[in-house]
């Protein structure tokens, strides 16, 4: 390439997160350029659900982070010239026996006095907001707050709001090499040629450890790879986002909400559904470390169906016409990492979201912006420090 | 059931075949002649008189012989080279209907002239959903679609072929019995093609037809600069119907091709992803999903 590329800030990847931070960054006036080694959406951010979950959160910085992420969500959809069928249809969370009633009972409480309204529901009262529920449901936690996205026209829809405003963004352009000198980031060496910048955002999800490397800085993110069942549109059946408490469990680690099947815990399944705008009912899901392999298997979908009909018995008449997998970039404690490296100045990190990166884009693209504008941010960010780790 | 048209319009004067002397002989009462190559209609008309014979309308050259195949009576002859339009013997021929249910331009049909009264029986095939019944009155059309006139239907059979042609044999004048190619049974509502409002030309087709994703709007998506197919089924939901694009990927790969720059073979085909067919959930979570 023989033009030079230059640019205030480069953001690796272009995902949920990199949109986002591109998105927020040019609301601020900046000269923003994504680089995408494939195409935008195409790593974790094309391959969710599109769970914008609150109460699976952790009381604390987690849910703090989560509920100003929350709030950005109408605005955005109101924005964004692209449909993101962004719906605040509130989320429940099942449970299959009186131990998990129990323990959805103690978070609700933590919850609700972190400010987040959740509500316990009784097998009956469940009636009011799902069809049929199996028989080994005993109840649920009700969170109004929980919504719903598309999660990829969510990230197209910033990228193209993005651009727009005057990003440049790189699609099929890999970056190979980060130049620092004198502590300072100077040049990304990409597929497509050589990009002056002095700010570098690292927001290449799976692809971040790689990313770190170049700068000399152990990023532990790991693939984790969850699978998904795709089944043919029906009209609205679910009117709000379900999971059950084994997906909390096997999300956070929490022992007391893990599978006890064997298979199951080794799956680390747990149940999520929810119906798109398109009519399809995505059922999920598994957690399991397999490196970089986004294949389906045929244990997953069986255990994903069977566990389905466990929460709603009525599925098994639904046809499954897809499945898909994607690898969620996942931190040792599976909380973003977010914020500077020290001894390189003008790298900036933004990923390991895990689960949550949909949940949590809107506030990260924002908090970034204000990192690498301002050096502060409107809210703490120490937790999700790199350093936690250390 | 969508058919191959081998037959062109049933203008019999003309034809558009340029096989083995089909030059446009037509068969006539009052004595006049069968000119020309369409030897084999002229002598089909003749035989008519004693028993039924299969006549064969095949204009096209296009690599095509299940018409042979079927007669086990070797009346029909195509040859070594399949794209030659069949001969037939009407001698050989016993009247089965098996090439008038096989063929899918549906360019074979049946003539019986057996019970005279200036009235000929002719045999066509039938694929639409309403049942046509012997007994009846039905519409006969000609090659184009063109209503001749009514005439009774004497018999419906399923004569060999796929389940779903019937063969249908109605009574017609015989000025009519060489230019029948179908039966109609409904009133057509629609007489316009410009009355059927918000039809698409064919310039922009529906290219997913699960998702109903029209060509322009794969071409605009493809517009916004998606490198890969994967890239483009996800913003365009294109391929991510009920048949998992088995098939639309193909004109859509050719679409990204054109509207990228790139050849199809650098697009790849996107991750094909189980099931295969659609599944019922049941199944999935019952049984092992690797006999499904
Ligand atoms: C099955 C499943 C269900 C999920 N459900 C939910 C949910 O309901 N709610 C929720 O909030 N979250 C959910 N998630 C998590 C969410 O998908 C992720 O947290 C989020 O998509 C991460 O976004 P990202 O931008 O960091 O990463 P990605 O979307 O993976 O984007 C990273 C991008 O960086 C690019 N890249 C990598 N390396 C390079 C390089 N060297 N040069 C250039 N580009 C590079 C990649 O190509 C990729 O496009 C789910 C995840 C999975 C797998
Ligand atoms: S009607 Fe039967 S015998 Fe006659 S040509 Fe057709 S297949 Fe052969
Ligand atoms: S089956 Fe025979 S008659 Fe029919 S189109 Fe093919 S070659 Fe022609």
């Amino acid at each position: 390439m023989s033009e030079i590329l230059s640019s205030e800030v480069v953001i690796i990847g272009g995902g949920v997160i990199g949109a986002a931070t591109a998105y927020f960054l040019c609301k601020e006036g900046a000269e923003v350029m994504v680089v995408e080694a494939e195409d935008l959406a195409s790593g974790a951010s094309g391959a969710c659900d599109g769970f914008v979950s609150l109460q699976t959160k952790m009381p604390g910085s987690h849910l703090k982070l989560a509920l100003e992420s929350a709030q950005l969500f109408p605005s955005l959809a109101e924005d964004l010239e692209v449909d993101i069928e962004y719906n605040p249809c509130g989320g429940i969370m099942l449970a299959t026996s009186q131990e998990q009633m129990k323990e959805l009972r103690a978070r609700a409480k933590a919850l609700k006095s972190a400010g987040l309204e959740v509500e316990m529901l009784s097998a009956a009262e469940l009636k009011e907001y799902l069809p049929e529920v199996g028989k080994t449901v005993k109840g649920g936690s009700f969170c109004p707050g929980d919504a719903q996205v598309n999660p990829i026209s969510l990230t197209l829809g910033l990228a193209q709001k993005a651009q727009e405003m005057g990003a440049t963004i790189l699609r099929g352009c890999r970056v190979e090499n980060i130049v620092v000198t004198n502590n300072r980031v100077r040049e990304v060496h990409t597929t497509a040629g050589n990009i002056h910048s002095r700010r570098v955002v690292c927001a290449a999800g799976i692809g971040s450890n790689q990313i770190g490397k170049m700068i000399i800085v152990d990023v532990p993110v790991l693939p984790q790879r969850g699978q998904i069942l795709v089944t043919e549109q029906r009209d609205p059946v679910l009117k709000t986002i379900v999971s059950g408490a084994e997906y909390l469990g096997t999300k956070a680690n929490i022992p007391e909400l893990l599978p006890e099947d064997e298979e199951a815990a080794r799956l680390g399944l747990g149940f999520t559904a929810e119906q798109a705008a398109s009519g399809n009912i995505l059922l999920g899901s598994t957690r399991e470390f397999v490196g970089f392999d986004n294949s389906t298997t045929p244990e997953a979908m069986n255990a994903i169906a069977r566990n389905a009909m466990r929460f709603l018995p009525w599925v098994e008449d639904l046809d499954v016409i897809r499945s898909f997998a994607g690898l969620r970039p996942c931190s040792p404690d599976g909380l973003p990492i977010l914020g500077t490296v020290k001894g390189v100045r003008g790298f900036y990190l933004a990923t390991g979201h895990a689960g949550d990166g949909i949940c949590l884009a809107p506030i990260t693209g924002k908090l970034l912006s204000e990192l690498v504008l301002d050096g502060e941010t409107s809210l703490d960010i120490e937790p999700f420090s790199l350093y936690r780790f250390k | 059931m969508l058919r191959l048209r081998k037959t062109g319009t049933v203008d019999m004067g003309r034809s558009s075949g340029k096989g083995k002397g089909a030059d446009g002989g037509r068969p006539r009462e009052g004595g006049e002649s069968l000119a020309g190559g369409h030897g084999d209609w002229a002598r089909a008309w003749e035989v008519s008189r004693r028993k039924a014979v299969a006549v064969i309308d095949c204009r096209q050259e296009i690599p095509c012989n299940p018409c042979e195949t079927a007669c086990s009576k070797g009346a029909i002859r195509v040859g070594e080279d399949i794209c030659a339009l069949p001969v037939s013997d009407p001698e050989a021929c016993d009247g089965c209907g098996r090439c008038v249910a096989v063929c899918p331009g549906m360019a074979v049909f049946l003539l019986d002239r057996r019970a005279g009264g200036g009235m000929a029986a002719v045999t066509v095939p039938y694929e639409m959903g309403e049942e046509p019944r012997a007994g009846e009155e039905a519409r006969a059309v000609d090659g184009e679609g063109k209503e001749l006139g009514k005439g009774k239907i004497l018999k419906v059979t399923a004569a060999g072929g796929t389940a779903a042609t019937k063969l249908v044999t109605l009574e017609v004048p015989e000025e009519w019995a060489l230019k029948v190619r179908g039966v109609r049974l409904r009133e057509i509502f629609i007489e316009e093609a410009e009355e059927v409002e918000g039809y698409r030309g064919a310039g922009d087709c529906i290219v997913c037809r699960c998702e109903e994703i029209v060509r322009s709007e794969v071409e605009e998506t493809a517009g916004h600069g998606f490198r890969s197919l994967a890239a483009l089924r996800r913003a365009s939901r294109v391929g991510l119907g009920y048949c998992q694009g088995r098939f639309c990927l193909e004109p859509l790969r050719r679409e990204l091709a054109e509207k990228s720059g790139r050849t199809v073979e650098e697009l790849g085909f996107g991750s094909p992803r189980p099931p295969l067919r659609p599944v019922r959930l049941s199944r999935l979570g019952g049984g092992d999903v690797r006999d499904t």
